[in-house]
């Protein structure tokens, strides 16, 4: 890994450079929401702090779109034709993304990249490139630091390409793939050597970072995941969470790791698309079978099987980490109060049905 | 909410944060609303049709065909022989322009529209409890406040995250939550009492001593009570008076503040309303209109489909037996595949506009998407047809438009500035004085089962936005045809599923099948209304609410016999 000094001052010179080969992105305020829009000039460097700044929809969308054209297709008589959508051929680079969403997008990597390369997904991922800001303070909803989702990226063991960290008149500049380096290879005479005092202070930004998240939404993940791995939450917490899920799919939308989609077509007159658009395993549709019977039919036992695949250690040990980074925009979007953090504290607060590992029934483990 | 698109198509929807009502939720259908706006089900040009055969015309070939129709029933049979259908899916500005073409344009009263059989009922009671015209009569943002909340139905909360949002939010804060529900005894865990009444019956089991569980009165007798209720769900009129009457009566006499909530499952029921889609004092309602001896020859619909939404295969019938319909609408449905000439208008995400949601809030819309096709804006449309009727609608845009319904709604005074996405709200509606009621006490059939009939003309699978969405489609699927009952009460009937029984009432009876559903209380049946046939085999013509006009089906004590 190389590690560099930028000036703030320099950071709208290098990126005019990147614009050159790339369509740049950034978080910019439409009517006073935050989006990953098309960077505009001067550069909003209020979003570019050190300040978690997230905006609502997660950067999945960039590789995995709410709703993409697979292929269209035609009849002209008896000859059918099918296209796939071309896509541009520029480079996308992501400018002012977290390390949460950082980390969502190495998840979405492994679903869609590590056994079968979903051709979609991959054209787009291989065409991006992520320049992210560590957070030196978490706002509200943040609880990646239960997640291994943030604040800061470790470059020794998580991947990325650029990581920023603000340092108030420069970002220290962490560069650790090829692609990152072909960026800074832009530009090479804005980037300074960093002195080695500058590791002391980013360890001490970090630190500071961990120690300033809310007790609420921190969470206790660990308990959770024991529980729900040895299957020891009692049916009724189930079944009581379930009736706070309005069905309404948000929290699988907005989750920077939640990849399931469906597939729908559009036909008329002999032309027409094969489409495919984010589903939600909060649906009753989701499981149903085309008999009408629905082995999840139950909301508790959706909401059940969902928290499931987030935190079980059998996803764990296939997937490398929990289906969560702690971005908290679950908590934003459940209208049913039962964002991640608040079913994990529920599940530490209930009594454990039973004990795998001692055979005794109605044990508490907490 | 946000509809992203790439210029040309939807891509996607995103909730605003910082929106009052929404605050970054939304529920299923608002996240996959943009499914429906990709559709290409969609009307693209004119349609005449000539008897089965409908071809695509121009505009202008369409405009003398509507020209020629419309004064041929003008001079033939006067204008009240025309009824105009204005929809909860229109914005104010066009619901009002659609309102000025019935009175100044055509001069005909007949004005309505497919409300009248699902929600007509419940505004004209809140009209009568309180001042006139209805302003904002809740508040969205601060149900969370209430300290006790009364819901009628299970999906009054379910439907309607938003709403639902708060009323969870109101648990957690310790607000007590009454559910009255009896079609499910599904036991919730925020529910502090669930009671098994039906509107008709809820009013006099809380004036009957023991007739509730305690705690029920102490909580509704708090100030700042919340009422949420699904407006379809409501009929006749005078049971909501009834239970406005009863639960005013008990609220503090210094502060009678009520946080209500009629929900719709159209997005405009309440502009629509108030923008005069209703008849004139002379004027007949649809089910008047479409009455076997009404004198109404012709009908012109906009944006909704009529045929769906009516109760009685009698009004079908008539509706298809006019001399001339017209329908401007988005999507190819039933009412446009029968109708003699059929416009293209653009969609709501292809419109700007307001529209009044259920709190009495007026918001804003603009156009996301490009409109599709030939499509006209509704003040073209008419604006055209009134010049070929030799009159004139003065408005070149819905600014103007806007401008007009301010100075003559005064209700809606400030909306001509309603440019803040978080929208306007109109100004709270009054107490008219002591709202009362005669409650009548519910009759009793004992050991009969009770039939409920709950009002499905607008349910969701039968939405053409769902409709339009294949992720929807798959959430709502369409439901077969069955009595649902108590799996309980089937064992002891030795009923199995799908097994046909006959169902008898005073009124009639008839064939269906049973579904066994284990949420439905025992000795209780529930049949869907939009199963015309077996509903009126049954029930008959229905009952007419006497303040509104309007059909609606009463509960009913049955007998059930296995065929």
């Amino acid at each position: 890994m190389d590690t560099y000094l930028l000036k703030k001052t320099d950071l709208p010179r290098w990126v005019e450079l990147i614009q050159k080969s790339n369509d740049v992105f950034a978080p910019s305020r439409v009517q006073g929401e935050v989006f990953f829009s098309p960077i505009s000039f001067p550069p909003d460097l209020d979003l570019l702090t050190g300040t978690a700044t997230l905006p609502y929809l997660p950067p999945k969308d960039f590789v995995f779109p709410q709703a993409e054209e697979l292929f269209s297709f035609s009849q002209q008589g008896e000859e059918v034709k099918l296209e796939v959508p071309k896509i541009s051929g520029r480079g996308t680079v992501l400018l002012g993304i977290r390390s949460c969403d950082i980390t969502g997008i190495g998840w979405m990597d492994k679903f869609y990249q590590e056994n079968f390369k979903d051709f979609y997904y991959t054209r787009r991922r291989e065409n991006l490139t992520f320049i992210s800001i560590a957070c030196n303070q978490p706002v509200k909803n943040c609880f990646c630091v239960c997640c291994e989702g943030g604040p800061f990226l470790d470059p020794e063991h998580d991947e990325f390409d650029i990581q920023l960290v603000d340092l108030k008149e420069n970002y220290l500049v962490e560069s650790k793939s090829e692609k990152g380096k072909k960026l800074i290879a832009l530009a090479p005479e804005l980037f300074l050597k960093s002195a080695p005092s500058v590791k002391e202070i980013r360890d001490q930004l970090e630190e500071k970072s961990r120690q300033s998240f809310l007790t609420e939404p921190t969470s206790y993940m660990s308990f959770a995941i024991r529980r729900i791995t040895e299957n020891s939450v009692p049916p009724e917490v189930w079944t009581e969470l379930g009736e706070r899920c309005f069905d309404d799919g948000g929290c699988t939308f907005v989750c920077p790791c939640c990849s399931c989609f469906g597939v729908g077509y559009l036909s008329e007159g002999g032309k027409g698309c094969h489409y495919r658009f984010w589903d939600s395993c909060d649906y009753s549709g989701f499981t149903r079978e085309v008999s009408g019977h629905n082995p999840r039919g139950e909301k508790g036992e959706r909401f059940k099987r969902r928290f499931y695949h987030k935190l079980s250690y059998q996803y764990i040990k296939r997937d490398g980490r929990i289906g969560c980074v702690g971005c908290g925009r679950c908590i934003t979007a459940c209208p049913g109060e039962v964002g991640m953090p608040a079913v994990v504290e529920r599940i530490r607060n209930s009594k454990a049905q039973r004990n795998y590992q001692s055979g005794k029934p109605e044990e508490s483990l907490g | 909410m946000f509809v992203r698109t790439n210029g040309e198509e939807a891509l996607g929807v995103l909730p605003l944060i910082s929106h009052p009502v929404s605050q970054g939720r939304l529920c299923h259908r608002g996240w996959n609303r943009f499914q429906n706006l990709r559709s290409l089900n969609r009307i693209n040009r004119p349609l005449l049709r000539d008897g089965n055969q409908a071809k695509e015309v121009g505009w202008e070939e369409a405009f003398q065909k509507i020209k020629e129709k419309l004064s041929g029933i003008l001079s033939s049979y006067g204008p009240q022989a025309i009824g105009i259908i204005g929809s909860p899916w229109l914005t104010n500005e066009d619901n009002y322009l659609t309102s000025l073409f019935a009175q100044h344009v055509l001069t005909t009263d007949n004005v309505d529209g497919t409300y009248r059989f699902g929600g007509a009922s419940a505004l004209s009671a809140l009209e009568r409890t309180f001042s006139g015209a209805l302003g904002s009569l809740g508040s969205i943002p601060s149900l969370n406040e209430s300290p006790a909340i009364l819901l009628l139905g299970h999906e009054s909360f379910r439907d309607f995250s938003p709403v639902g949002s708060r009323i969870v939010q109101a648990f957690l804060k310790g607000s007590k939550v009454i559910l009255a529900e009896p079609c499910s005894r599904r036991a919730e865990h925020f529910y502090a009492h669930q009671l098994t009444e039906s509107l008709a019956g809820l009013s006099f089991a809380l004036q009957e001593k023991g007739a509730i569980p305690d705690g029920v009165w102490d909580s509704l007798s708090q100030a700042g009570m919340g009422l949420v209720f699904v407006a379809d769900q409501v009929s006749p009129a005078s049971n909501l008076n009834s239970l406005l009457s009863v639960l005013l009566q008990r609220l503090p006499a210094h502060n009678k503040a009520l946080n209500l909530l009629t929900l719709s499952r159209s997005p405009n029921l309440r502009g629509a309303w108030d923008m005069g889609i209703k008849p004139g004092k002379q004027g007949l309602n649809l089910q008047e209109m479409l009455d076997a001896d009404s004198k109404i020859k012709g009908l012109l619909v906009f944006a909704d489909d009529v045929l769906a939404h009516l109760p009685s295969s009698a009004m079908i019938e008539k509706l298809k037996k006019l001399e001339f319909l017209l329908v401007a609408d988005r999507f190819v449905t039933k009412t446009s595949q029968i109708a003699h000439c059929v416009l293209p208008i653009p969609l709501l995400a292809e419109s700007d506009g307001t529209m009044t949601n259920c709190e009495g809030r007026v918001q804003m819309l603009r156009p996301a998407l490009p409109k599709r096709g030939e499509s006209r804006s509704l003040l073209e449309v008419l604006g055209d047809i009134a010049g070929r009727l030799g009159k004139a609608l003065a408005y070149r845009s819905g600014l103007e438009v806007r401008g007009a319904m301010s100075a003559q709604i005064p209700l809606y005074q400030k909306i001509s500035s309603a440019s803040e996405l978080d929208g306007i709200l109109l100004p709270s509606s009054k107490l008219n004085g002591a709202a009362s009621a005669a409650i009548q006490k519910p009759k009793i059939s004992e050991g009969k089962f009770v039939l409920v009939i709950p009002n499905t003309l607008n349910a969701w699978n039968r939405n053409q936005m769902i409709l339009e969405s294949p992720v929807l489609n798959i959430e709502y699927p369409s439901d077969r045809l069955g009595i649902r009952m108590n799996p309980q009460d089937a064992r002891d009937l030795k009923l199995r599923m799908g097994e046909k029984v006959k169902i008898k009432s005073e009124r009639g009876e008839a064939h269906a099948p049973i579904d066994l559903d284990n949420t439905v209380p025992s000795m209780t049946l529930v049949l869907p209304s939009h199963f015309i046939d077996v509903v009126e085999g049954v029930a008959g013509n229905g009952d007419v609410d006497p303040e509104t006009k309007s059909l609606f089906y009463p509960n009913l004590y049955v007998s059930v016999e296995k065929i």
